[in-house]
């Protein structure tokens, strides 16, 4: 419909018109996407929550077969003193293992890995340090370190090799937190970078 | 006179006649000039070197941690330099003075303020700084005690000794003190808005993109208007 | 384009279970607006523009933003630590925090340009009365907003701004102390303060939204004004809101963000003026700054206030500024509504914005005595300007109005 004052130029080139606006349109798009990276970034953790990503023990406080459960980066972590008896149940039962060279994620990435220690899973064997938080959906799991059902009754499978039990969903993890078949939990409980400042000072993070 | 014009004036008027509020120092004579620069590491750093050989005695700069003396571009020191500074404060920790508030307040009669801001703080922001760190005289009436009279102090009546020793100090001093008063004003400028150059660098690609933008959003509209009788 | 997409299936399934094509069409394709507004009517496409952006960065602050004045190291508080925290830690905290800053004087400046607008070419007149009157509601709780946010960083101008006005409220009669007591939480501004300030700033701007959209909608209903001030027929002289002024409305957004982000990339504080000196020093209750003065949008009420003597007279007089502004549309008698025909009105006008800049500038200065004479000076001709309008059209000599725009 024709209106007096508006030229209704269907007929007219319209090529300047439709660049400016193809041009307009698509550098508010650019403008609004770059616009939307400073509030999105801002949302990432703060330079001083990354600061706040190392934690220091010292891992002669922890006794002979105890666990100890200490925080790094608002996680739980165990700390556990493996004695040699523990330590031999490390091996035998690999078959019941999901993934028992631990090769997901980034266990494979700890530089001090060597074929002959990964069943430790730990720099010095007899402290063991993971995140203590089941891979299924985060429980803390239960620590039961001896083998069979002696201590555990039914709680744990006849073959129980020792080690962990989440009580949320009944994932099993071994005495190196590697997570047995049959459990809803994917991984092994996760390592994460850490070293020894000293004989006995370990820094996580 | 057309309204737009009309408006156009006293705007303008405005905004040039807003930045000459910003010129006098209340107390004293007008400031002296610190030449400052936040982009250059060198003299940030060697105004570090003032702030913590002097200025921690007495004075904390809160917001300033550990461990962004190694993250900002501007200081970058080292793990082990900073590990050195720190001693066994935690790498967390801000930059943080020994002296009590309790100690300070019976030994000056008041808390020294803390630096993170001061150069925010202030009217004359580093020129302010570097003015008062040089402006440490002998009383022209005599009343205020060496030491205590500084020029550019409003009220000249100044509690903080003279950090740099300036008051007593030889023409060949001259130089050294007025650089290190100058840098430890950059230092404390660049802390007070450590992401100022990183601003500015951002700034200068969105003003360019938004004059282009602006220039063709002119162009549409002036195209889209062809159609009327305007 | 948008006729493109308004073709689509996807568009007719939203359409049919929400009417959607009629309201584009009513308020956009089809909306008929004068074809010869001139760019003082952007600013209100501009102040929507302003209020997104706050509420947005607002938003992303208040992620980060504690509201807690429990001491910290070197006299400090919790909050103030949160806002150096966002300015230091958080990423790109520093850039929220300075649009935040800067978009809070933004939005005054173009707000004052609107009704500055609407001063001059009589928009406040018949039909247009509520749209005027939803208007000063929308600018009082724009200043309530602005002044609950400027406590938040909980700095020397902060807590001592927020005391003096919490005060004010309390020369009221009758009412006066049970305001006090209910805005402070307290017997002095403290932690009870900040925390419910925080909660009204947060939700004041939410209200305004609600009030802009009511705005929007009154505008719509008797449709925009002209600079001739002249009723203009649909058809004629009148072009659809779409593809028009929307262009030219995102011209003028462009305009607008290069002033907007020179400031805030290259002078954020602009001289004190946005971000004050004296609030980068932590709130200290015993001890006042030199000078105390609001931000400056707040400044010309803030000389209104101080002209008197009486403390009573002071906060009378200044609700009375903001309430005559809602009795405007009927004070001014002239059938004519644009300056532009109005000689008398014209010079009124204009000497009325000198007027409140004038204000403004002694609410900003130290109250010397010649200071506060102006202020008296100007002060009675603001209210001057109102109380004299209704007598205005009796002897002004309108100029000819033109035929049609």
């Amino acid at each position: 419909m024709a209106k007096e004052g508006v030229n209704m130029s269907d007929t007219l080139d319209h090529t300047r018109r439709n660049f400016l606006y193809v041009a307009a349109g698509g550098m508010g798009a650019v403008a609004a996407g770059a616009a939307v990276v400073p509030f999105i970034g801002s949302m990432l953790p703060a330079a001083d929550t990354l600061a706040a990503s190392k934690t220091e023990y010292d891992v002669s406080t922890v006794e002979a077969g105890q666990l100890v459960v200490i925080q790094w980066q608002g996680k739980p972590v165990f700390v556990v003193n493996r004695t040699p008896e523990l330590l031999k149940e490390v091996d035998g039962h690999d078959e019941m293992l999901k993934d028992p060279n631990s090769e997901e994620i980034e266990d494979v990435s700890a530089e001090w890995m060597t074929p002959e220690n990964r069943k430790y899973r730990a720099i010095k064997p007899e402290y063991l340090i993971v995140v203590a938080s089941c891979t299924h959906l985060g429980c803390i799991p239960l620590y039961k370190p001896s083998v069979g059902r002696k201590e555990w009754g039914d709680s744990v499978p006849e073959n129980w090799p020792g080690g962990w039990h989440c009580p949320c969903h009944g994932s099993l993890y071994d005495i190196s937190a590697r997570v047995i078949n049959g459990s809803p939990a994917p991984h092994n409980l996760h390592l994460m970078p850490y070293k020894y400042l000293s004989d006995t000072k370990v820094v996580i993070g | 006179m057309k309204f737009k014009h009309f408006l156009t004036v006293a705007g303008m008027a405005l905004v040039l006649a807003l930045p000459f509020a910003a010129l006098a120092n209340e107390g004293g004579a007008a400031l002296k000039h610190a030449e400052v620069n936040t982009a250059d590491r060198d003299q940030i750093n060697r105004g570090l070197t003032v702030f913590t050989e002097v200025c921690m005695g007495c004075h904390s700069a809160k917001y300033v941690t550990y461990k962004s003396l190694i993250d900002y571009p501007e200081i970058g020191l080292t793990r082990e330099a900073v590990d050195e500074l720190r001693g066994d404060k935690p790498i967390t920790s801000g930059l943080i003075s020994d002296l009590s508030p309790e100690d300070a307040t019976v030994s000056y009669g008041k808390v020294p303020p803390d630096l993170s801001l001061i150069v925010n703080a202030r009217r004359g922001g580093a020129n302010y700084v570097y003015s008062i760190l040089t402006g440490f005289e002998k009383d022209p009436d005599g009343k205020i005690p060496d030491g205590t009279f500084n020029e550019y102090f409003p009220g000249h009546r100044i509690a903080m000794p003279d950090p740099l020793g300036w008051l007593d100090h030889d023409e060949a001093d001259t130089a050294v003190l007025e650089a290190q008063a100058k840098d430890v004003a950059a230092f404390l400028t660049f802390i007070g808005d450590p992401h100022q150059n990183e601003r500015h660098a951002i700034g200068k690609y969105v003003m360019i993109f938004l004059i282009l933008l602006t220039i063709v959003l002119y162009l549409l509209k002036k195209e889209v208007w062809k159609d009327i009788k305007h | 384009m948008l006729e493109k997409m308004m073709k689509t299936k996807l568009f007719g399934w939203i359409d049919e279970r929400t009417g959607a094509e009629a309201i584009l069409k009513s308020q956009l394709t089809e909306y008929q607006v004068p074809k010869n507004l001139n760019y003082m009517w952007n600013f209100g496409s501009l102040a929507l523009l302003v209020l997104v952006l706050q509420i947005l960065t607002g938003i992303f602050l208040a992620m980060y933003y504690k509201p807690s004045a429990a001491l910290t190291m070197g006299g400090y508080t919790v909050a103030f630590d949160s806002v150096e925290r966002i300015m230091r830690d958080v990423n790109f905290g520093w850039l929220i925090r300075y649009m935040h800053a800067v978009g809070a004087s933004a939005f005054f400046v173009v707000v004052y340009m609107h009704i500055g607008r609407g001063l001059y070419y009589g928009s406040y007149k018949g039909p247009r009365e509520l749209l005027w009157i939803i208007g000063v509601v929308i600018l009082l709780i724009m200043q309530g907003a602005a002044f609950f946010g400027y406590l938040l960083p909980w700095g020397q101008m902060s807590f001592w701004g927020a005391t003096v006005i919490t005060n004010l409220f309390g020369a009221l009669p009758v009412i006066g102390g049970f305001l006090q007591e209910v805005l402070r939480g307290g017997f002095a501004v403290g932690d009870p303060t900040l925390n419910r300030f925080f909660s009204l700033h947060y939700l004041f701007p939410l209200l305004l939204a609600a009030i802009v959209g009511g705005h929007v909608h009154a505008l719509h209903v008797v449709h925009s004004n002209n600079p001739t001030g002249l009723d203009v027929h649909e058809g004629k002289s009148t072009i659809p809101f779409h593809p028009y002024y929307t262009i030219k409305d995102a011209f003028g957004v462009g305009v607008f963000l290069l002033f907007y982000c020179y400031v805030v990339f290259f002078n954020p504080q602009m001289g004190g003026y946005f971000i004050e000196v004296d609030n980068y020093v932590p709130a200290d209750n015993l001890q006042t700054p030199p000078h105390i003065a609001p931000v400056w949008y707040l400044t010309p009420w803030y000389t209104i206030l101080r002209s008197f003597e009486s403390k009573l007279l002071g906060v009378v007089a200044m609700g009375a500024s903001l309430a005559i502004l809602f009795l405007l549309p009927f004070l001014d008698r002239s059938k004519v509504r644009s300056a532009r025909y109005r000689p008398v009105y014209k010079q009124m006008v204009y000497l009325f914005f000198i007027t409140v800049i004038v204000l403004g500038y002694c609410g900003h200065s130290a109250p010397t005595p010649t200071l506060k004479l102006i202020g008296q000076i100007a002060t009675t001709y603001y209210f001057a300007f109102f109380l004299l309008l209704p007598f205005v059209h009796k002897f002004e000599k309108t100029k000819p109005l033109p035929e049609e725009i």
